[in-house]
């Protein structure tokens, strides 16, 4: 297989904290109201408790991605070397089809340019030597860059509950769900 | 601009990102979309959007907020602006990762909501503000020090309000400009963690804590009263490393919190009664002889007086019914603590927030004590450390005037960072108030009464209690002066607001009262706008002050806040660091010598017996029980309990007024047990009123069994633009302990109650 970059969300160790998320603002300072990178809680029919489990999601850097196939005037192109879907905003016409189709919510729209942007995966980091800004940021060591050439994890999920399953696409971002504590709790506070 | 939510902006957008909405399960916060066709964007802000491009200058910078983590920073400067942070990577705590907060600061240092220039008020509240030069500003600010002077003789009547806004060893030189000036009145204590403070001190005679980074050497760890999955993010990966090598990890907390969800188990304890779980657990190793009968018998006193509490007093199915879990469970966990070694407890803030806090922690210590975790790396009833914080307090340092007068008689600690050692019966002394009944001090205080006040490193009107209650004392005032960063909700109470630096603008050191890193900070850009440090403005008042009254002020003319940062260090603090300068530190944090991870490791304790005190005199002394024992909560005074902890997303009042911010957390909730809602009938979103006796506050509700059915929880925080303030539902009553190290005893800041409707 081609090299592959992709995130690994490891909702086991992720305590939601919104590290990697800011981090993304810090480094490429968006414009008020625009975010690469989302924290989501998992709905307590997932997890049972509120907004205690969590994807962190951006990009997922699509085998098929529908953000190349629905735009309009080539602004997406997917590097050879390791997948990273990357967006040309200089070449983007602002029609935003782009943010209408990505299932995942990735590409957003900033109302300043008037054109789409989304995550990067930090391309220039990459080519530099250095992790995503979101990786490097996490306190947990929960979100994780992966290559899927090499990943090996036979318990990662590619479709977790929460988490559109679009095989077409293929995705590339690898999940281990969250768990549970043993619940001790006073009779009358059930 | 009127200000839009998340949510708004997604009630609108509904229609046009409706194919989305499959996802909509998984968003509760929602994707921001904004399409086009929408009107309602917010501003663009200047230099938005950038990439990384290498070809930094780096810089060394510190974390200076009120917070365990401390963080140890790397700043990216190109051309004197600064682009982004990272967490240093040379510290093992810190690891390279910086919180979400950490992660906003440039946001923070270029926010458009700056105070920029010394403004002046026309009228308190009115947010009529006129640009001042710094000479005006001075020159007003002097000139009213004069007449105070003048008028009473004396300096009493200008006070200082000061705390945590910043822990920036120069900030002391905020005190060190009041002293410089003569006695004043100062605003002692702390809001924080002064009853289990005292409780440390009585059990052990100081407050040491093991480093964190030892945790994954623990066998059986309960975090008892403590978030780390929010208040401390960089604890988290010590306490998967030890649940990783086969530690079991128990959170004990009111509340199921993120950090409770990340356990092994999770135990909730009735609020305030964490007292009585820990007595069950005791009671039960005694009777089972589980306890290190060795160690207790060769390092401790009091514990045969213990024991003898412990089978008169307590049972497992007391505590049981006291703390809402099941005996059976007391008897486990009980039996799973005392034979784990090592074993520890992670003694958090919140359980000693209480009337019975100082008793409670002495309980958790007398637990980890007798089953011999005290003193082993691995173990330990983790509180804090202030052993790392040895610096020469040169700014703070400074000398009244002479011929001042001040308050006659003796005087105490002032807060738990005074180190200046002046104690006991001096000729003057500055008078003291508890500042965690400001409202009420600046309206009781006489002779002379509270003219002025001056606001450094602190949000009184978001963080001080009783809110109502500061209002009216507030009036008092004949001048309020505030130094700051952000037109907040003292500002908006302000005569005279002056701009401060950020961290990243000057020259400071910082330690953690957690792990034990000594981090260096680095003026990493010049001061924005007309910004100045803390001891800059000092300096900038002495020299008007001896334009108008030569010789009034004692505080140098002129500082440069390199040359005070090194000021700071003397041989002892580079010796524990073992460093020979503080030019080392340009290479990255260091970490402190330790002999041990585990203080006490040679069994000698701080006490006046030398031993482990289970029975403490000293504690005696200062108005306690001698004996560690139970100690009944405070009454309920409304229907519900009100808590109101830290959010993940602020730290007290700064950072949730960013737009970086909002972009995640864009309002204040109250949440609720849907039980309880459905009796009021409330649903989930609705508009809410919460009252008590205090006050009131309007919000929205959010319904969630991660509450207890008895229990109303709100984040406190500043949000810009919103009135929410949980200020106004908090009162003033005191902790049991914190009066022996601070000055003044803590707050029962969990101790509340009220009601809920639908508003």
């Amino acid at each position: 297989m081609k090299k592959q970059l992709g995130f690994y969300v490891d909702a086991k160790r992720c305590i939601g904290c919104f590290a990697c998320a800011m981090a993304c603002k810090n480094q490429y300072h968006q414009a008020s109201g625009v975010v690469w990178r989302e924290v989501y809680p998992l709905k307590e029919e997932i997890y049972p408790h509120h907004e205690r489990a969590f994807y962190s999601l951006s990009c997922n850097h699509c085998e098929h991605a529908a953000c190349m196939e629905v735009c309009p005037a080539s602004a997406y192109t997917k590097r050879e070397r390791d997948g990273v879907v990357v967006h040309h905003q200089e070449k983007c016409i602002g029609c935003a089809n782009c943010v209408r189709s990505c299932p995942y919510g990735a590409p957003r729209f900033n109302p300043v340019t008037e054109r789409a942007e989304k995550c990067s995966l930090c391309w220039q980091r990459l080519d530099a030597g250095l992790e995503p800004a979101c990786v490097k940021s996490c306190p947990t060591n929960a979100l994780r860059l992966i290559d899927l050439a090499t990943f090996n994890e036979p318990n990662a999920l590619q479709f977790p509950p929460g988490y559109p399953r679009m095989p077409r696409l293929n995705p590339s971002t690898r999940f281990r769900q969250a768990e549970l504590p043993k619940i001790i709790k006073p009779e009358d506070m059930e | 601009m009127s200000k839009i939510t998340k949510q708004e902006i997604e009630r609108i957008l509904e229609n046009p990102v409706s194919r989305r909405c499959f996802l909509g399960g998984l968003l509760a916060t929602g994707a921001l979309a904004v399409l086009p066709g929408c009107r309602l964007l917010r501003p663009g802000t200047a230099d938005m959007g950038q990439v990384w491009e290498g070809g930094y200058q780096t810089f060394r910078n510190a974390c200076s907020r009120n917070c365990y983590d401390t963080c140890s920073i790397v700043s990216y400067v190109k051309n004197g602006v600064l682009k982004f942070v990272e967490g240093a990577p040379e510290s093992s705590f810190t690891a390279g990762g910086l919180c979400v907060k950490g992660n906003s600061y440039v946001r923070r240092v270029y926010s458009p909501d700056r105070i920029k220039y010394p403004m002046e008020q026309q009228g308190r509240g009115t947010g009529k503000w006129k640009r001042l030069s710094w000479d005006e500003a001075m020159d007003k600010i002097a000139r009213k020090i004069l007449e105070i002077k003048a008028r009473d003789g004396s300096l009493l009547g200008l006070a200082l309000s000061k705390y945590s806004g910043s822990f920036g060893i120069t900030h002391y030189g905020v005190e060190g400009m009041m002293s410089s000036l003569g006695y004043t009145t100062r605003l002692v204590g702390t809001p924080c963690w002064p009853a289990g403070m005292d409780a440390q001190n009585f059990d052990m005679g100081n407050m040491l804590c093991n480093d964190p980074e030892d945790l994954p050497l623990a066998r059986y760890v309960i975090v008892w009263g403590a978030n780390p999955a929010w208040c401390s993010v960089h604890s988290m990966k010590f306490l998967y490393a030890a649940q990783e090598a086969g530690a079991k990890l128990v959170v004990v907390d009111p509340v199921f919190t993120q950090t409770a969800a990340k356990a092994d188990e999770y135990v909730q304890v009735r609020t305030g009664e964490d007292g009585a779980l820990a007595l069950g657990m005791c009671r039960h190793i005694l009777d089972r002889g589980l306890y290190d009968k060795e160690w207790v018998a060769a390092h401790s006193i009091g514990f045969d007086e213990f024991a003898a509490y412990l089978r008169e007093h307590v049972t497992i199915e007391w505590a049981a019914q006291k703390s809402g879990v099941p005996a059976l469970h007391i008897a486990a966990m009980a039996e799973e603590f005392a034979q784990a070694r090592p074993a520890t407890i992670w003694v958090g803030y919140g359980m000693q927030r209480h009337v019975n806090g100082g008793a409670s922690v002495r309980i958790l210590d007398a637990l980890v004590a007798m089953t011999g975790n005290v003193g082993k790396p691995g173990g330990g009833a983790r509180y804090a450390q202030m052993q790392t914080w040895g610096f020469t307090y040169h700014a703070k340092n400074q000398k009244q005037p002479g011929g001042s007068k001040g308050w006659i008689g003796a005087s105490g600690p002032q807060g738990e960072f005074d180190f200046s050692g002046v104690k006991g019966d001096v000729k003057y002394a500055d008078r003291s108030i508890n500042i965690n009944k400001t409202a009420q001090e600046i309206l009781d205080t006489k002779d002379p009464q509270v003219r002025m006040l001056w606001v450094a490193c602190k949000n009184v009107l978001s963080q001080d209690f009783d809110r109502p209650k500061m209002l009216k004392a507030f009036n008092k005032l004949e001048m309020v002066v505030v130094a700051d960063q952000f037109f907040n909700q003292t500002v908006e109470q302000a005569d005279i607001v002056l701009p401060v630096t950020t961290f990243f603008e000057e020259w400071n050191v910082n330690v953690s009262y957690w792990h034990y890193w000594l981090s260096l900070n680095e003026q990493a850009v010049k001061p924005l706008h007309e910004a100045k440090s803390d001891i800059e403005i000092a300096a900038a008042l002495s020299k008007h002050m001896n334009e108008l009254a030569p010789g009034s002020c004692t505080f140098p003319t002129t500082v440069d806040t390199k040359d005070w940062m090194a000021q700071e260090f003397n041989q002892k603090e580079l010796d524990m660091f073992g460093i020979s300068s503080w030019e080392e530190l340009r290479k990255g944090p260091v970490k402190a010598k330790l002999t041990s991870s585990a203080p006490w490791s040679d069994g000698v304790f701080a006490t006046p017996s030398k031993k482990y005190e289970f029975h403490s005199d000293l504690c005696a002394k200062n108005g306690h029980d001698a004996l560690v024992m139970y100690k009944e909560g405070r009454p309920a005074y409304d229907k519900l309990r009100l808590l109101t902890p830290h959010s993940k997303f602020a730290i007290n009042s700064q950072f949730q007024n960013l737009d970086w911010m909002a972009d995640f957390n864009s309002e204040p909730y109250v949440y609720i047990h849907p039980r309880t809602a459905a009796l009021r009938g409330i649903g989930h979103g609705d508009a809410v009123r919460v009252f008590n006796k205090v006050g009131e506050v309007r919000l929205a509700a959010r319904l969630t069994a991660d509450v207890p059915p008895d229990t109303l929880l709100m984040y406190e925080g500043w949000f810009k633009g919103l009135a929410f303030n949980c200020q106004n539902l908090v009162d003033d009553a005191p902790s049991d302990m914190g009066s022996f190290k601070t000055g003044a005893p803590g707050v029962a800041i969990h101790d509340q109650f009220a009601d809920v409707v639908r508003a």
